[in-house]
């Protein structure tokens, strides 16, 4: 795109937006109390945001990370207004490390969400290779968190990591994490670096697989789960792409073409492993892959993923029913040239459909004004409507998180954006933006798991509505870039003031309804434990299985004899 | 004949070339001739280029030029044709003649003189790597030394290689080039950003968005004219449709619609990705091995072939440098995207440096004059480098042995190999082309031969 062009571009959106006084989203980050840029250290990595309740107040609160500034926790203070606690929450220990992105989950069960901060390098000591080790932060219950890092095990990995997002890939409830590195990683710190450690620093990188083991600590299990390849990590997201009812893991990998591209790693729990099934469903995508949005746009059933990129996006379709994927792109209207990073499913508008936000932003040092996109769901495709609805930011996007900040029933964003490092044509900063569009009804859900993660993290909402399903998964983080949306699922149901029946599928197999469900509420769905355990059951099918194998085994042999 | 002094005793088990990286099971009883000793070095050289991590097409050249150099000098005296080229070279100055009255084994001279400047020039290497090294300089020992230890000649012929590879180790680290890999981009670098010029590529070969080795054209040149060679000519930005300069991206965009199947072949076939294999100038190398191999010379028009072809290569690459840095010109994927289609890219991506001149073209071209000059400018061959890589699934090509019937066929199809890619116009490869003929003739110009009366 010309600087030209770019300069006839905002100036007419300048005066668009101006003349447009009915805008549908409101730029709050002033009023609401947000003062937040990501600083970068050296190229074009971060930053993200969290969307976690860490006080149980019943509001959204944000943790946003700064790069080389100061991290940021904002305490949502129920009037619209927030204020960084960052400091008497006790994060101060974040200001050491160039963080990069977030995500949070109740890791031991206490009812309290903690956080995992991703980290390049120290901030104020030069490195010959930078690398670090990740933050995991507990949250204590009373405002304030500790760092946990050495507790969990977590204190020996040395990377250089993007985003990490949680999921529970073996059903028992306790949050497991996914960790994209970009650089390769190093078992401990390094005491002796040479030139082949140097030259051979910037190489692509394994990611970690962390087991949570009952809440005490995790274990990397990378290789245990059959996993050796390494990539250009932009992290992950847990997703059910099968509807078999475990997580499997979509991974990003940047500079796909020449290296490792994305993978798609089907979960075949019970058993302990992923296997790479990216190519059999055309997921092996070989692009600059930054982040996924995950959502089912078409009410198909099957959940569907935007995939963010330089150039081009990828709008991967699922076709269901073990057919795999498709680019559609084109055909759904999304197929601008631009650099994107966050991306969100959410019925912004809500009609029953998801719509679909896009966080643009050029690569630091060297940046080129783009804007946001704000694709509204038309039934068959796309349309941007970012211009007339105040979303078109033209700042150095990255992560992007959509969370109902005023509980006021609509999707709210909150975008993060870079400083950048040369002179630029407009302020690029941090923004939250207030939903004052939505006009259709609205549920909202909140999961409380029991023998599932305590927040739903990985379990499927379903909602019938006029003969109509629609499904959200709860976001564990990585639906977006390096970044975490609400756990609380939100959905648009139009002018329906009822809805039929709400199927939830938690984690590990679990499945409840309730029915004639009032819209416009925010409701909490507390999981009824099963009896006896699900992986007690899958152990005794399993048994009676090996039995009968040994029974006709044995009965062959001796028809041999 | 080298092999003539070696006593048939000392009947080994010789390696195929082929087979020394990855296998011991592929054996010969006979002894290897000096052409074949040479060319497994050339190939350990290409291989510890491809295998070295952050390995560059800038500081790769260099070395061949350092390697080829050792090799030639750790050798030349054995003849009384050729003589020593060091006081031609840029501050190199006389390298030390071997012992009188030793009876020199020049095989083990070549052999150690190759095993030390690969360990030196390549420290950064892995150190499964050196170990490749140790074994092949073992490997060539055993084979050539004196079975019992007892001929003072074996050792001395080692010390002499040996000898002159630090030598010119020694001087390599003046040239600016060294350990170059460790600051492949300069972040500290501020350059221009006016209509025309380079901006870090979107759909890119590597991650940083600096330019690759900004000071590398400041470099000390093998051969002090040809940091004297003039300017090549460059065509004036213009957008304006029709412009001789829109024209040269136009075809850039025209092409990358129509590229047949055989183009797409040829692009991928000499993209020669440093993260990926020996590099654009080992490739050089390569050919020169081919040429070894089919014609089977002595041992001094070996060395000389690789010296030869290492300085061309090398001062190929550092006069490219500073006219890319000089013109500081932009890429097809910026202009087309700005004055000709949004949505186009390449269809190869976009390496990380300006783009005029050439660095393919150039290099290719200084390699092929001085192959011609060696071998005749008629020389068919197949060149078989990438035989047996995966198909590229991404741009539908597979890896498609080539044949040729000249090296100049061969510098033309690697200059046209980037502008099928889409990522040089017609003008980057043509100054290529030229620039690189006239550093081949700098280099053919030293006094490689005794003057005969």
């Amino acid at each position: 795109m010309s600087y030209r062009l770019i300069i006839v571009a905002i100036a007419t959106s300048l005066t668009v937006t101006t003349g447009y006084c009915q805008s549908r989203f409101t730029n709050v980050t002033d009023s609401a109390g947000i003062k937040h840029v990501f600083k970068v250290f050296e190229g074009m990595f971060g930053g993200g945001a969290c969307v976690l309740d860490y006080n149980n107040d019943g509001y959204e609160d944000l943790y946003i990370t700064g790069g080389m500034n100061d991290d940021v926790l904002y305490k949502n203070n129920g009037n619209g207004t927030f204020i960084n606690v960052f400091e008497q929450a006790g994060l101060a220990i974040t200001k050491k490390y160039v963080t990069q992105g977030v995500a949070g989950a109740d890791v031991n069960r206490d009812g309290f969400v903690d956080l995992f901060i991703t980290t390049i390098t120290l901030r104020n000591e030069k490195k010959a290779i930078p690398r670090e080790i990740n933050l995991f932060l507990l949250n204590n219950g009373n405002g304030t968190f500790r760092d946990a890092t050495s507790e969990y095990g977590l204190d020996s990995l040395y990377s250089f990591s993007t985003a990490g997002n949680f999921g529970d890939f073996n059903a028992d409830g306790w949050p497991d994490l996914y960790v994209g590195n970009y650089f390769n990683e190093f078992y401990g710190k390094l005491s002796y670096i040479n030139d082949n450690t140097l030259v051979g620093a910037n190489q692509i990188s394994k990611g970690y697989l962390l087991l949570n083991e009952k809440g005490k600590r995790f274990r990397n299990v990378y290789a245990d789960y059959k996993l050796d390849y390494r990539g250009f990590g932009f992290g992950g997201v847990f997703t059910d792409f099968d509807n078999d009812g475990d997580q499997d893991l979509i991974v990003n990998h940047d500079f796909g073409y020449k290296r490792t591209p994305n993978m798609l790693l089907e979960n075949h729990y019970p058993r302990s492993n992923f296997k790479d099934v990216a190519k059999t469903f055309g997921m092996d995508l070989k692009i600059n892959s930054m982040g996924a949005a995950v959502g089912d746009f078409n009410n198909d059933g099957w959940m569907d993923y935007f995939i963010t990129n330089i150039h081009s996006n990828w709008f991967m379709v699922n076709e269901g029913n073990g057919k795999g994927f498709v680019n559609k792109t084109k055909e759904l209207g999304t197929d601008f040239f631009t650099i994107s990073w966050g991306a969100n499913f959410g019925d912004f508008d809500q009609d029953g459909d998801l719509d679909l936000f896009v966080a643009n932003g050029d690569l630091n040092p060297n940046c080129v004004a783009m804007a946001d996109y704000y694709f509204v769901n038309n039934g068959k495709s796309f349309e941007d409507k970012a211009r007339q609805v105040g979303l078109n930011d033209y700042g150095i996007g990255r992560g992007s998180v959509m969370f109902d900040y005023d509980n006021d029933g609509d999707q709210d964003l909150l975008v993060v954006n870079q400083e950048s490092v040369q002179p630029y044509p407009v302020p690029s900063v941090t923004h939250l933006y207030r939903n004052d569009s939505a006009t259709g009804h609205w549920i909202k859900i909140a999961l409380k798991g029991v023998q599932a993660e305590s927040h739903g993290i990985g379990s499927k909402i379903e909602i019938e509505v006029g003969g109509k399903k629609m499904i959200r998964e709860i976001d564990g983080g990585g639906s977006s870039h390096i970044s975490q949306n609400s756990v609380i699922a939100h959905f648009g149901v139009g002018n329906i003031s009822k809805i039929d029946k709400i199927n939830v599928y938690w984690t590990g197999g679990n499945k409840q309804s309730l029915t004639n469900v009032d819209v416009n509420q925010s409701i909490t769905i507390t999981e009824i434990p099963r009896k006896g355990s699900n992986n007690g059951l899958i152990y005794i099918i399993i048994g009676i299985c090996v039995v009968g194998a040994g029974v006709i085994f044995w009965r062959f042999s001796k028809g041999k004899k | 004949m080298i092999v003539n002094v070696i006593n048939r005793k000392n009947l080994f088990q010789f390696l195929l070339v082929s087979g020394l990286f990855s296998s011991c099971k592929q054996e010969d009883t006979r002894i290897p001739e000096d052409f074949e000793v040479a060319t497994a070095w050339a190939d350990m050289t290409n291989y510890i280029a491809k295998t070295t991590p952050a390995n560059t097409p800038t500081f790769s050249s260099r070395c061949f030029g350092y390697i080829g150099c050792t090799m030639y000098e750790s050798v030349v005296n054995s003849s009384d044709e050729y003589q020593s080229v060091a006081t031609e070279l840029n501050g190199l100055g006389a390298l030390p003649l071997p012992g009188q009255g030793v009876k020199y084994k020049w095989v083990l001279s070549l052999n150690a003189g190759q095993a030390e400047i690969l360990r030196s020039i390549y420290i950064q290497t892995s150190d499964e790597n050196k170990r490749r090294i140790d074994s092949l300089e073992q490997h060539f020992e055993k084979i050539f030394k004196d079975k019992d230890s007892k001929d003072s000649n074996d050792s001395k012929s080692i010390a002499y290689g040996r000898m002159i590879a630090q030598k010119i180790f020694e001087w390599s680290k003046t040239d600016g080039g060294h350990r170059a890999y460790l600051k492949n981009f300069d972040k500290t670098l501020l350059f221009e950003n006016r209509p025309g010029c380079w901006k870090p590529p979107l759909y890119a070969q590597s991650f940083s968005h600096f330019p690759l080795h900004p000071h590398w054209g400041k470099n000390r040149t093998f051969i002090a004219s040809d940091s004297m060679l003039s300017d090549p000519v460059f065509i004036t930005y213009d957008t304006t449709p029709g412009s001789a300069y829109y024209n040269q991206f136009k075809a850039v965009y025209d092409k990358e619609k129509a590229l047949t199947q055989k183009e797409k072949e040829t692009a991928i076939w000499w993209g020669d990705d440093p993260d990926e294999t020996f590099t654009p100038p080992g490739h050089s190398y390569y050919l020169a091995t081919i040429a070894i191999r089919k014609t089977k010379p002595g041992i001094v028009k070996c060395a000389e072939t690789y010296a030869k072809v290492g300085i061309a290569v090398a001062d190929a690459f550092r006069n490219c440098w500073k006219w890319k840095f000089q013109f500081f010109s932009e890429r097809p994927n910026t202009y087309i995207a700005e004055h000709i289609d949004n949505e186009w890219h390449s269809f190869w991506p976009d390496p990380p440096f300006p783009a005029f001149p050439s660095g393919h073209a150039i290099q290719a071209s200084a390699a092929a004059v001085v192959l011609a000059d060696l071998y005749g400018e008629r020389f068919e061959f197949t060149d078989s480098a990438h035989s047996g890589r995966k198909r590229d699934e991404l741009r539908n090509a597979d890896f498609v042995v080539r044949h040729f019937n000249s090296f100049w066929e061969v510098a033309e199809e690697t200059a046209n190999s980037r502008f099928y890619g889409g990522i040089h116009t017609a003008q980057d490869n043509i100054a290529g082309l030229e620039k690189g003929k006239e550093i081949a003739n700098n280099v053919n110009k030293l006094n490689w031969k005794k003057k005969t009366n």
